[in-house]
């Protein structure tokens, strides 16, 4: 019976196997759990490392890291579930983020969503089959002054045209 | 009793005590504040905003769940700004709600109903947004409908309270729902099924499988009983329709709205009334054959036996029988049959004096429990409300130490676990008590002389020292070194496993020649201890024996199942279950409850006292039923705790959870609990 793991069981949980979790990245994720074990409320920080490190956060994931802290793993699913920082399907290496807040969407941002939609075959929130990229649109990012803006990893640039854009995620692989 | 605050509600004067909510406090007052989401006993949460009342000097109205009562304060439920928010919320859910009431089980008891009543909403003024989330009914227990949730958080706070922490919410917003880890469907997500969502849910998302077409909730008879099915002997409330039994919920309707538990057993096991194994008329054997016989026939055949029989009939009856039936049993056997021969189960696992010597407790009073032996786990359905209860108390301001040699489910809560042997712990506990500024006398004292302490003794005796109220919950085992706890400060008690062990014992039922396992000295872990003298013997309830003992010419099953034993018997004999019988019960906290007959008993069954009766005067002899005085006054007999017993007493043999699954046996094996067993899930 699988149910009382989260009480009764003290062992080590098994870590399961997952194609895009490398021996390394176990190795990351089990120094963040040590690190966090008795710290209340420690769960979003767990997930953000984890995150960090592998990508994004699979549902084998979140269930070693519930069981590991031993908290439920419908706590750890809900957190994970509410925060759009947190993703549980695959990312791309590199995160676009085309702000569509106000000011930039009168500036022109969802021209650069389309320009971008349409080289890259995305979907907001997809990423490419080679997850070379993850598309997505954010609301304000607080770069008003710089509209329309756009994030590729953690660089903003402001002032962009579609083509701008194009060219700068050229050097992103 | 607190400090008490007064207050005006609505013009009115109320008295409550500090720390109140504004929803209990009206409540007193007669006023109901609207809610969704509220819970009494439980934090409000204020997620509903259907509680928001004006406060006088108070410019934004405040939400009632969450505000304690303060002195002057002067509240008013209804104003027309606060009904018009009210009004709002309503009609945001509704947008988002079916509007099948026509169709909908819940109609007559839904919260949200009452309320789209009472502002007259027939529609909502939004455009509807529908979600099509699939229905989750893979189990026979709990149908879990998203489109119905109004995401009022009430199942995912008693899931969590209770720790079986099944539930959540998953997003946020207008797409949150309420999930399992990773969105599984129930049976995968280790839930136990024990439908407390069903419980709290305002509205019809969560409901009992079979719910469908049972019936209007208005159309319902309720009555208030108690499950007899393990040693926690939980209220339950029993809806019938049509003299069958239609569903079973927590708790009692008065005198509290409180949230309450029952388990998968006690909510589903009811099935068993009208399962395949139900006895429903007496049987003889005839040519090594059991043959359907009259109750007339059956009683005098076995009248002219027992008189025969005499000193030589040895009764064993189960532990779980209502309190009147057991007086009744003592004084057939010892007026009219006269014999001594008569035990009950509970001596299986517990010795009477210590069922006796248990004390009455409040549970929900206590600030430091201290379980000793013993393991209630919701997962290995051993004493599952215990388990809750446990979890509820420390998750309001409770403390919790584990004594037991081995790993518990509520270690992982316990503050402290005091592993390895129980009796060397308490007694080095004991020892450490007065090193914390609590004076013991020196006739305990003298008796743990000897003992060591660790640190971690140290640690729980400074614990037991500090606190106000501590109760010990023991396994029967160690009672009587456990008790010398309560010596110093507190209760104790012995947490035994059949439903009414401590009622049984209390009104006679326990040996006083030949004990249970000498008269039925055969396997299931008994110690055989050498042959008894009886040759007829009776038994009365589902014992969970198979074998006709050894040396027994004549065996009278009387029992609502076919099972074990009954199919060795001699003579068979219908006996209506506690669904069909009304009495009383007492509880492990030593209440004496009542137990109200929801169903009329099948076939041709009756209950134990009125056979014992009827057995009685084919005997010749009158056998007065007990009356509620007499069973209220044994019940009530307090024996005072003996000092510095530190003897070690035999541990029953099997294991809690192998003995609760014999005992159950027959309504485990005739109820959609069945599904339980074949998943694997028991």
């Amino acid at each position: 019976m699988q149910q009382n793991i989260f009480h009764t069981d003290n062992s080590d949980y098994f870590r399961p196997a997952h194609r895009d979790i490398t021996p390394g990245m176990w190795q990351g994720i089990d120094r963040v759990i040590q690190e966090c074990l008795d710290v209340p409320g420690a769960v979003t920080q767990v997930l953000r490392r984890c995150q960090d490190l592998v990508g994004y956060l699979p549902v084998e994931l979140l269930d070693y890291i519930a069981h590991s802290l031993n908290i439920p793993a419908s706590e750890v699913f809900g957190v994970a579930s509410f925060y759009s920082l947190f993703s549980m399907k695959p990312r791309g290496r590199n995160i676009i983020r085309v702000c569509t807040g106000t000011a930039c969407h009168v500036r022109g941002a969802d021209l650069i969503m389309r320009r971008l939609k349409q080289t890259y075959h995305l979907e907001d929130g997809s990423t490419t089959p080679d997850r070379r990229f993850t598309l997505e649109s954010v609301r304000c990012m607080g770069a008003c002054g710089l509209a329309p803006a756009m994030n590729i990893n953690q660089t903003a640039h402001g002032h962009i045209t579609p083509d701008q854009a194009l060219k700068l995620l050229q050097e992103y692989y | 009793m607190g400090k008490q605050v007064k207050l005006r509600i609505d013009g009115q004067e109320v008295q409550a005590p500090a720390g109140m909510n504004l929803i209990d406090a009206a409540e007193l007052a007669g006023i109901h504040i609207p809610n969704l989401c509220y819970l009494r006993g439980m934090k409000g949460i204020g997620a509903c905003r259907m509680c928001l009342v004006e406060v006088e000097g108070l410019k934004a109205p405040i939400i009632a769940c969450n505000t304690k009562v303060k002195q002057d304060m002067a509240v008013h439920t209804r104003t027309e700004r606060v009904q018009e928010i009210r009004r709002f919320v309503v009609d945001l859910i509704l947008s988002m709600h079916p509007l099948d009431c026509v169709t909908c089980t819940k109609s007559g008891v839904c919260n949200l109903q009452e309320y789209a009543y009472e502002f007259g909403l027939k529609e909502s003024s939004f455009s509807r947004k529908k979600f099509t989330y699939p229905v989750d009914e893979g189990n026979p227990f709990v149908k879990r409908d998203p489109a119905y949730c109004i995401l009022c958080g009430r199942c995912v706070r008693v899931c969590k309270e209770q720790g079986t922490n099944v539930l959540d919410f998953m997003g946020r917003g207008i797409e949150s729902k309420v999930i399992t880890a990773n969105d599984m469907p129930l049976h995968e997500s280790g839930c136990t099924f024990c439908g407390s969502c069903i419980d709290v849910c305002p509205v019809s998302a969560l409901r009992e499988a079979d719910r469908e077409k049972k019936g209007r909730e208005w159309e319902f008879s309720r009555h208030e009983s108690v499950c007899m099915l393990c040693g926690c002997g939980c209220d339950i409330t029993v809806s019938t329709k049509g003299d069958l039994i239609q569903k079973i919920n927590a708790g009692s309707r008065s005198p509290s709205t409180e949230q309450h538990f029952i388990c998968t057993y006690g909510r589903f096991g009811y099935e068993h009334v009208d399962g395949g194994k139900r006895i429903l008329s007496p049987m003889v054997r005839k040519g090594g054959q059991l043959q359907e016989v009259s109750m007339k026939d059956a009683l005098e055949d076995l009248a002219g036996r027992l008189k025969k029989a005499g000193k030589n009939t040895g009764f064993i009856s189960t532990a779980s029988i209502l309190n009147e039936d057991a007086m009744t049993l003592q004084r057939f056997s010892g007026e009219v049959v006269k014999t001594s021969n008569i035990d009950s189960t509970a001596s299986l696992y517990a010795r009477p004096e210590q069922l006796e010597k248990s004390q009455k407790a409040k549970l929900d009073k206590a600030d430091l429990i201290i379980l000793v032996g013993v393991n209630p786990s919701q997962w290995t359905r051993v004493l599952p409300a215990l388990d809750v209860a446990v979890r509820r108390r420390l998750s309001r301001k409770g403390r919790l130490i584990t004594i037991n040699s081995q790993e518990t489910a509520l270690d992982k809560l316990a503050e402290i676990n005091l592993n390895g042997d129980e009796i060397q712990a308490v007694q080095g506990m004991i020892k450490s008590v007065p090193d914390h500024g609590i004076k013991v006398d020196q006739k305990l004292l003298k008796h743990v002389q000897e003992a060591s302490t660790d640190k971690n003794m140290q640690q729980a005796a400074e614990m037991f020292a500090g606190s106000s109220n501590p109760l010990i919950i023991s396994d029967p085992a160690f009672f009587d070194v456990a008790s010398n706890l309560a010596w110093i400060k507190g209760q104790a008690m012995a947490m035994p496993l059949e439903s009414n062990a401590r009622g049984v014992v209390l009104m006679g039922v326990k040996s006083k020649d030949n004990t249970f396992q000498d008269m039925a000295a055969v396997e299931h872990g008994l110690v055989q201890r050498g042959r008894s003298t009886v040759k007829l013997l009776y038994a009365v309830g589902d014992v969970p024996l198979s074998k006709k003992p050894d040396g027994v010419d004549f065996l009278v099953v009387q029992s609502s199942s076919f099972t074990g034993l009954a199919r060795e018997a001699d003579m068979v004999l219908p006996a209506a279950t506690y669904l069909e019988s009304s009495g009383s019960m007492v509880d492990y906290l030593g209440q004496l409850k009542t137990v109200e007959q929801a169903i009329e008993p099948r076939g041709e069954s009756k209950t134990h006292r009125d056979i014992f009766v009827q057995l009685a005067k084919n005997m010749g002899a009158t056998l007065k039923k007990p009356t509620f005085s007499e069973v209220k006054k044994a019940a009530g007999t307090e024996v005072i705790l003996s000092v510095a017993d530190m003897s070690r007493k035999e541990a029953f043999q099997e294991t809690p959870e192998s003995y609760l699954q014999a005992l159950n046996a027959p309504v485990l094996e005739t109820s959609r609990l069945l599904w339980l067993k074949e998943s694997g899930m028991t």
